[in-house]
């Protein structure tokens, strides 16, 4: 992403370049050695408190998620403390249940359809509004909008919306002479209904992101593509899509991440039912926590683990390709 | 390429946005209705037998949690920015080192879902003596945008070009000075795109206010929704009034600030 | 242009922390108070599960009087229900319980199997009074670990206008088939059958219970005949359109709202709907939930329990039996009652009162009189496990991915796995 940036910002050539080629007369005249010390202090003491923050913030739940997955906390444990060490007995139990499987395809559509339509719709939307007309401004801050809604408004209203019978959806479908469709209600639609949904919060991430990355791209570089001939659909593939890449990038490991642990939406449309239709890995590990009368806190953390672990294999997938990319 | 009249660009900006923007007009509809009409089938598209009960009780009960959660999303913004900014600066620039396992830890941290943080901070905080107050719920509310605005901040500082701290440098400033005169005004929006996704998630969070900052005196919106919901009844029509309410200031905020989040990171800074 | 210098911008935040420190000395201060014991004035902390009622209500009111009455003030939150178990589990962990909880009542099986509440024999609270039937869900091994403040339970309420067109005289509904009848009537004259809710939560195991025990089933066996023939009633309904679909994914205040709409012959729904019932656009009245061959079924109880979670410092304890006590003394039974739409007291002299100040609740407090726990016959802290897979079997089963005795056969299994 580094080099990238900058190869788009401009080529070098500033006023002043002149004088830096050799070592400035430091200020002070410290030795070349002290300096780059100095350097490590600085860059240091700018970095701790994100280091502090890290550590005294996630440090510990994460410890804690860790510690209630090896042991067996029945409620009656975790009150009195005396949870018993069962090793890995909680990450077998919940690869052997029922809903292990069910779950991880859930998860793996939802979060891959989510995102593929969020980033392609969110990137068509920031192209749109690339050049400025009328009113641009004030449309593009209230595409912003969906995000500031609680989202127990927000799903609320999509299982409104839903709604097999006094739903507006089915009503305007009726309308058009298409029969009722159960959205919530039947095994086959219960998902892509809060698909749909999870689509329409994830719009404005993705917009605001892919549109900062547009706007970071120089425009000299499209004048001299139309100066050779390339227009509309060319320039966006030749190049804006690969200028993008970097942000294109980081936006869909982003959305990758914000969206496995997606828990409300889904429990507030569905809980993740009928069944276990659309029950994903991160509605499993709440179901399991405060779903039901007798909270599983064990499985619960279990699962929770195993989804950062999916997280994780991305993030590192994402790391390799980001080091291939600025060796090459 | 400005041969083309702009106005069907509007036309189909405004169509898009409308579009998008549906649900949200659904929520404005149902905080008019009337609870016998809620489930009217076919449901309509206005609310014709309108009621501002919903209203009446938002005006009336909620507008302390309403300034609670602007103190919040304000208080979160400030913490955010002062952590991740110059983080962000020591990684793209200053070289610090362990820059790759740092970036590696604020991606996981990253995936931790909400719930086992919230868990995870009643303990501390209890221990803290931070529940029920709104600095701890501040400082959770942050975390969700922290390791978002160290990524960003890292990327758009290692678009600077070295030429201008050298510049700095050559003028006697130190590290800080550097930082606070040179790079920060260079970054104005992605601070503001940061500031913006801080506010915003600080201000629709619904898990930590809950685990955290239920007794407390002073209770963000989103918990003060709750007032609305029953063991076995629901007023939905306060519920989304509530929503319409705390969305008008919000929403007023975002628009102004999208001017500053629209225009490229150094494109100004360099150009003559 | 609205970026804050930087200097501006720290100032704030330095602003902030010392105005919540200054927010934060007062509330720790308060926090601390429940730790110590204290013999005259002091805090005591309160939870309850009705956010509903804020602090200018006549509940809060009530609670602070018994509070000043015991010779103390009583700090009371407000969580919603489903958050109010694990807030408790999680303060019980720290040993910061609050000196009341108010459980529903399935919940204080599972949190005294825990040991973290006192029993009322402990605390010396008399329970000889409250029907047996509703203390029930608050025995576990012989031991009592609440008093109820009042119950609920379900019933059948019926639209008069949509009756009176279909030609169905609700007395004549005393059985499955009849009520089935009834509802091919009212849908053949134009208007809709019966709403209930399904959804896959606590709610639908809840409202599905009435007819589940109607059936003659019993919780320990999911998958027997009268069991099945309990989910096939519901998924004929669907099936024939006597319900609507929404049905799987209705709260019981959804169902309620579908029945206001005057479309509806019938909604099950419970006692805290009296109030709104007598509002609506058009009569209403109640029957009582048909068993299959004749009678009523028992429907399950609702409604929360006073519970004393166990104290580092034991002599709070005085204090707290005497804000118990006070809370279910027969005129304070009735006057729960009648604040939260509909409360029956539990024992039979506040059940009196209550009948001599509003004589038309006769039909809810007989329906009261033969529910039934649901954590009772002994099944305490399996309840909820059962409860899971019940609700879990009926979804599939109305959605129509299995069968229903396909759904509950393995509704059955996943229960004994789950509670062995």
């Amino acid at each position: 992403m580094r080099a990238t940036q900058t190869r788009a910002v401009g080529s070098p050539g500033t006023p002043g370049g002149a004088a830096i080629t050799s070592p400035p007369p430091a200020s002070g005249g410290l030795p070349a050695g002290r300096r780059i010390r100095s350097t490590q202090w600085a860059a240091m003491a700018f970095a701790a408190p994100l280091i502090v923050y890290l550590v005294a913030f996630y440090a510990f739940p994460l410890y804690r998620n860790i510690e209630l997955s090896v042991h067996d906390y029945t409620i009656r444990a975790f009150v009195q403390g005396n949870a018993e060490f069962v090793g890995l007995a909680n990450y077998a139990d919940i690869i052997t249940s029922q809903t292990f499987l069910p779950a991880l395809r859930n998860t793996a559509l939802f979060t891959a359809v989510s995102i593929a339509f969020q980033y392609t719709i969110g990137l068509g939307l920031a192209v749109f509004f690339r050049n400025n007309f009328r009113l641009s401004g004030v449309l593009r801050g209230m595409f912003l909008i969906p995000w500031l809604l609680p989202l127990i408004v927000s799903a609320s209203t999509w299982s409104w919306m839903l709604n097999s019978d006094s739903g507006i959806v089915n009503s305007v479908l009726q309308a058009f002479g298409i029969g009722q469709i159960n959205w919530l209600t039947s095994p086959g639609m219960a998902l892509v209904s809060v698909i749909i949904a999870n689509i329409w919060l994830g719009i404005p991430f993705n917009l605001v992101i892919l549109y900062s990355g547009l706007q970071n791209i120089s425009p000299d570089i499209y004048e001299a593509a139309s100066l050779d001939g390339a227009s509309g659909w060319k320039r966006f593939w030749y190049i804006t899509f690969p200028l993008l890449r970097p942000v294109s990038a980081i936006t869909l490991l982003l959305g990758l991440i914000y969206t496995l642990k997606v828990v409300d939406v889904i429990w507030i449309m569905t809980t993740g039912g009928p069944g276990d239709v659309s029950t994903t890995l991160a509605v499993w590990s709440y179901r399991e926590a405060f779903g039901t009368g007798q909270p599983a806190f064990s499985p619960a953390s279990a699962v929770g683990n195993l989804l950062i672990l999916i997280a994780l294999a991305f993030g590192v997938l994402y790391l390799y390709v980001q080091r291939r990319e600025d060796v090459s | 390429m400005t041969s083309r009249p702009r106005w069907w660009k509007t036309a189909l900006g405004v169509f898009f946005t409308a579009l998008m923007l549906f649900p949200v007009y659904w929520m404005v509809n149902v905080s008019f209705t009337k609870t016998k009409n809620m489930r009217a089938d076919p449901p309509h598209w206005f609310p014709w037998d309108a009621t501002t009960e919903g209203y009446q009780a938002v005006f009336h009960q909620q507008m302390p949690a309403l300034a609670t959660s602007l103190l919040i999303g304000f208080g979160s913004v400030a913490l955010t920015l002062v952590i991740s900014a110059p983080a962000g600066y020591a990684l793209a620039k200053l070289r610090l080192r362990g820059t790759g396992s740092l970036n590696f830890i604020l991606l996981v941290a990253q995936m931790i879902p909400a719930v086992v943080m919230a868990m995870g901070f009643y303990a501390i905080y209890l221990r803290l003596g931070w529940l029920n107050t709104i600095v701890g719920l501040i400082a959770a509310d942050s975390t969700v945008a922290v390791p978002f605005g160290v990524l960003l901040f890292t990327a758009f500082m290692s678009g600077i070009p070295e030429e201008l701290i050298q510049a700095a440098k050559i003028d006697g400033a130190n590290t800080w000075q550097t930082f606070r005169s040179v790079i920060l005004p260079v970054c104005r929006n992605s601070i503001v795109t940061v500031s913006l996704f801080a506010f915003l998630w600080a201000w629709s969070d619904f898990v930590f206010a809950s685990a955290l900052d239920r007794n407390g005196s002073m209770i963000p919106i989103t918990l003060g929704i709750y007032k609305y919901i029953g063991s076995n009844t629901t007023e939905w029509n306060s519920i989304m009034a509530a929503a319409v309410v705390a969305s008008v200031p919000a929403a007023i905020l975002l628009v102004v600030a999208q001017r500053y989040v629209a225009a490229g990171v150094t494109a100004g800074a360099i150009k003559d | 242009m609205i970026r804050l210098a930087k200097s501006a911008r720290v100032a704030a935040f330095v602003g902030v922390v010392a105005l919540s420190g200054a927010a934060l000395t007062a509330c720790s201060s308060a926090g601390n108070s429940s730790g110590t014991a204290s013999t005259g004035g002091g805090t005591y902390t309160w939870w309850d599960p009705y956010p509903q009622h804020d602090a200018s209500s006549d509940w809060a009111k009530r609670v602070d009087a018994c509070g000043t009455a015991a010779g103390v003030t009583i700090k009371r939150t407000a969580y919603d229900t489903t958050a109010l178990t694990n807030q408790a589990l999680l303060s019980a962990q720290e040993g910061t319980s609050p000196d009341v909880i108010l459980l529903d009542n399935p919940a204080v099986s599972t949190l005294a199997d825990t040991g973290m509440l006192n029993t009322t024999e402990g605390l010396g609270i008399d329970t000889s009074s409250i029907d047996q039937n509703l203390l029930a869900a608050g025995v576990v091994k012989d031991k009592t670990y609440g008093i109820p403040i009042g119950a609920n339970t379900l019933a059948l309420y019926y639209n008069k206008k949509v009756l009176d067109a279909a030609g169905v005289d609700p007395a004549t509904i005393t059985s499955w088939a009849s009520l089935t009848d009834a509802l091919a009537k009212v849908t053949a004259a134009g208007h809709k059958g019966i709403t209930f809710a399904g959804i896959g939560t606590e709610e639908g195991s809840f409202q599905f219970l009435p007819w589940f025990w109607g059936a003659g089933a019993n919780l320990k066996q999911l998958d027997s005949s009268q069991a099945v023939a309990a989910v096939t009633l519901w998924k004929d309904w669907l099936a024939k359109g006597y319900a609507p679909n929404s049905v799987i994914t209705n709260s019981q205040n959804t169902t309620w709202e579908e029945f206001l709409t005057g479309n509806f012959a019938f909604g099950e729904n419970g006692t805290w709907q009296v109030d709104s019932a007598a509002k609506a656009g058009f009569p209403t009245g109640i029957i009582q939930i048909p068993a299959e061959n004749g009678g009523a079924a028992p429907a399950p109880t609702g409604g929360e329990f006073l519970t004393a979670p166990v104290q580092k410092a034991t002599g709070r304890y005085a204090t707290t039996k005497k804000i118990i006590n006070c809370m279910t003394t027969t005129d304070g039974q009735v006057k729960t009652a009648t604040t939260f739409a509909y409360y029956i007291p539990p024992t039979a002299a506040g059940q009196q009162q209550l009948l001599a100040q509003k004589p038309d609740l006769k039909a809810w407090v007989d329906a009261v009189k033969s529910a039934k726990g649901r954590t009772s016959d002994n099944l305490g802290t399996d309840y909820p496990k059962i409860s899971q897979a019940m609700w879990t079997g009926v979804q599939k089963a109305l959605s129509g991915s299995l069968s229903p005795k396909d759904a509950l056969v393995g509704a059955q299994q996943a229960a004994l796995k789950a509670t062995r």
